[in-house]
């Protein structure tokens, strides 16, 4: 429209400019002079005649329209016991588990006080019923979502580690029968609960956790199972696994006691997650019960097991990428170079706003599926968004983690290197962690 | 026994205080609150105390507003069996602070009162002493150790000079430093029995408190920034500079 003003406006002056009356009354010089003002500054006129504004209702005060009407389906403020959990985590993360990293990751193995330590938390007792003696009255998905960050906040590895027995715990909870209940998960109420983790990763090119290459056939009294699993964490020490398995009627979880005849450990020392104690399970013609199928013949849902997995590692990779936001910030303040801190330059100071976005993308994808997942709404396409998202912008959080520290995020003396091999399994790793 | 521990809702720790821009206080939009360190140092004291047998319950106070309850919860994961919200939401000074302590002190009869040497927002250090005058017992402030024996505590201060070690006859204030002991992580399981734990709600008419005539805050500002400093290369260089400065 302005446009319009104006190209109306210099159109009618360079009529003007040109016409005979100007040129014969020699005007043209002033009137050239004003179309060069006029195309230079833009056509100005006397602002458009307007009515005449009334009150024509008096307010006494000004009118505001209220906030929309809060609908539960999207609300992520944590419940008062939620921000007491993620506190006390986010403390033992910092005070414990970060001092504890290094070493745990050069060693392969989480020191065995530690977990102790971690369990005295109580953080099985949180999977196990309050019937059973436990101390759980709901399952929340968005609870596990925060514990676990919480957690990784400190380190991911010594988180997976802590966390690996309770995504078993968990999986009973939700799928077990009564039977596999009061056989298994009463065990986690123990002074030294079972270390347990979950077998689904395979070694195989470009798994897919919905076509195993394990096997489950069915026998005269059971099933025998046959095939490797890789990346599981505790491999070693576990004395409890819930195995992936194909069945004829689709993929399973099993139940398996690792001093079952047939099951051997192989170390898998891995890039990252060290501290977790990665190792590969070789299963040959391993004879369970019948009763060891998790949840019996119908109450489990393989999908929605895979779903929740997914989003145990996305919480993870969220905490971890918050750790190395919260390294990067002060340390591009401090470290000088040319005479001033690093974050001075655009350069540096752009990447960690990215890192700062990535990482808040990467927590609301993670925690809209949980709480998906908590309201009982579908959740396995919501799932594998913050997956995807998680694997991709938990290795790049890592990569600019390492690069604004520059040489020194290279060397072991920053934890970013660790952090940046850690954040790599996000992608790779399947079901090793359940919320 | 009983032990009472009073409990205060500050800006945690670990957050950068920032001055509003006007200069009337603190900011604390969207920032994280927790319950005063040195109070949690109380509160261990209090549960290990009962713990071990010396103390049959352990109950919490804390004066705020409505979003004090939260440290209260926490003051009940620790292992409070009960806890009294003192509800007043204006800011509250020592003075009124100890007054209201000693209404609910005189409304339990605890066998020891416990709480943190001083607030980390305010850092006054005054409500511990000041209650124990108005309430008329014994006091032990700055407590690095506290052993409990029949009707007398023993407590190693931290002082200036050292360590020093009074008896005080029970019933006592004590006000808890640092050493006193680390406070445990919260457990889970705690958490969730917190909020099933009661809390009674009182106001400051309904313990029969006036608040005491306050201080009037007229400005807040942060400290003065650090000049940046020299690097010499000798001793006598440093000496100059020093001379040059007038310090020596």
């Amino acid at each position: 429209m302005a446009r319009d003003i104006q190209g109306w406006g210099l159109a009618w002056l360079n009529r003007f400019a040109g016409s005979a009356v100007v040129q014969r009354m020699k005007l043209n010089k002033p009137a050239e002079k004003a179309l060069y003002q006029a195309s230079k500054t833009g056509f100005k006129t006397a602002g458009a005649a307007n009515r005449a504004f009334k009150s024509v209702q008096k307010l006494v005060k000004p009118a505001r329209l209220d906030k929309a009407r809060p609908r539960d389906l999207f609300d992520l403020t944590p419940t008062d016991e939620q921000a007491m959990i993620q506190d006390t985590m986010q403390r033992f993360a910092e005070e414990r588990l970060r001092p504890a990293a290094y070493d745990a990751d050069n060693a392969c193995e989480a020191p065995a006080a530690l977990l102790h330590e971690a369990n005295e938390l109580g953080l099985a007792m949180m999977a196990v019923p309050e019937e059973m003696g436990g101390a759980a009255t709901e399952y929340s998905a968005v609870s596990g979502v925060l514990q676990a960050a919480a957690l990784a906040q400190g380190d991911m590895g010594l988180a997976l580690a802590c966390l690996a027995p309770v995504s078993v715990a968990n999986a009973l909870s939700r799928w077990g029968t009564a039977e596999q209940q009061s056989a298994y998960l009463a065990s986690f109420l123990d002074e030294k609960p079972p270390a347990a983790a979950l077998a689904v990763t395979e070694p195989g090119a470009l798994f897919d956790p919905f076509v195993l290459s394990t096997t489950a056939t069915a026998s005269d009294d059971g099933f025998v199972l046959n095939g490797v699993k890789s990346l599981v964490p505790l491999a070693a020490s576990a004395e409890l696994f819930l195995v992936a398995a194909k069945t004829d009627k689709g993929p399973a979880l099993f139940i398996l006691e690792s001093s079952t005849q047939g099951v051997s450990i192989e170390a898998e020392p891995a890039m990252g997650l060290r501290a977790a104690s990665l190792g590969r399970l070789l299963l040959k013609d391993v004879k369970v019960p019948a009763a060891a199928i998790l949840g019996g013949k119908d109450s489990f849902d393989y999908a929605e097991m895979i779903a929740l997995s997914r989003l145990g590692l996305c919480a993870l990779a969220v905490g971890l990428a918050q750790a190395v936001l919260d390294y990067v910030i002060p340390y591009a303040n401090e470290r000088k170079a040319f005479g001033e801190p690093i974050s001075h330059r655009q350069a540096v100071a752009f990447m960690i706003a990215n890192i700062g976005i990535e990482q808040e993308s990467m927590r609301l994808l993670t925690l809209r599926a949980a709480s998906r997942a908590d309201q009982g709404k579908s959740f396995i396409r919501e799932a594998a968004l913050a997956r995807r998202l998680c694997a991709d912008k938990g290795m790049a959080i890592g990569n600019d983690g390492v690069q604004v520290l520059g040489g020194h995020g290279f060397v072991k003396e920053h934890p970013v290197e660790r952090w940046y091999r850690d954040l790599r399994a996000v992608g790779v790793i399947e079901g090793s962690m359940l919320l | 026994m009983k032990v009472l521990v009073s409990v205060k809702r500050v800006v945690d720790y670990n957050v950068r205080i920032q001055v509003k821009g006007d200069g009337s206080g603190v900011n604390l939009d969207g920032v994280k609150m927790s319950m005063n360190p040195f109070d949690e140092i109380a509160m261990e004291e209090a549960v290990r105390l009962k713990e071990a047998g010396t103390a049959e319950e352990v109950i919490a106070v804390t004066i705020g507003g409505d979003k004090a309850e939260e440290q209260l919860r926490s003051a009940l994961a620790f292992g409070a069996d009960r806890a009294i919200h003192v509800k007043v939401n204006e800011e509250v000074s020592p003075l009124t602070a100890a007054r209201i302590l000693k209404a609910v002190f005189e409304k339990e009869q605890p066998g020891l009162f416990l709480m943190g040497k001083q607030a980390i927002d305010d850092d006054n250090n005054q409500t511990g002493q000041m209650t124990s005058a108005l309430l008329g017992i014994p006091q032990a402030t700055f407590a690095g150790e506290l052993k409990i024996d029949g009707n007398k505590a023993t407590v190693v201060r931290e002082v200036d000079a050292g360590l020093e070690t009074i008896e005080v006859d029970l019933p006592a204030v004590v006000t808890a430093d640092l050493r006193l002991n680390e406070p445990r992580y919260l457990k889970l399981p705690d958490i969730m029995k917190a909020k099933r734990k009661p809390v009674e709600t009182v106001s400051m008419a309904d313990l029969g408190v006036e608040a005491a005539p306050g201080l009037t805050v007229t400005k807040t500002s942060p400290p003065p920034a650090r000049a940046a400093g020299i690097k010499v290369k000798t001793v006598d260089e440093l000496v100059a500079a020093l001379k040059d400065k007038g310090l020596v």
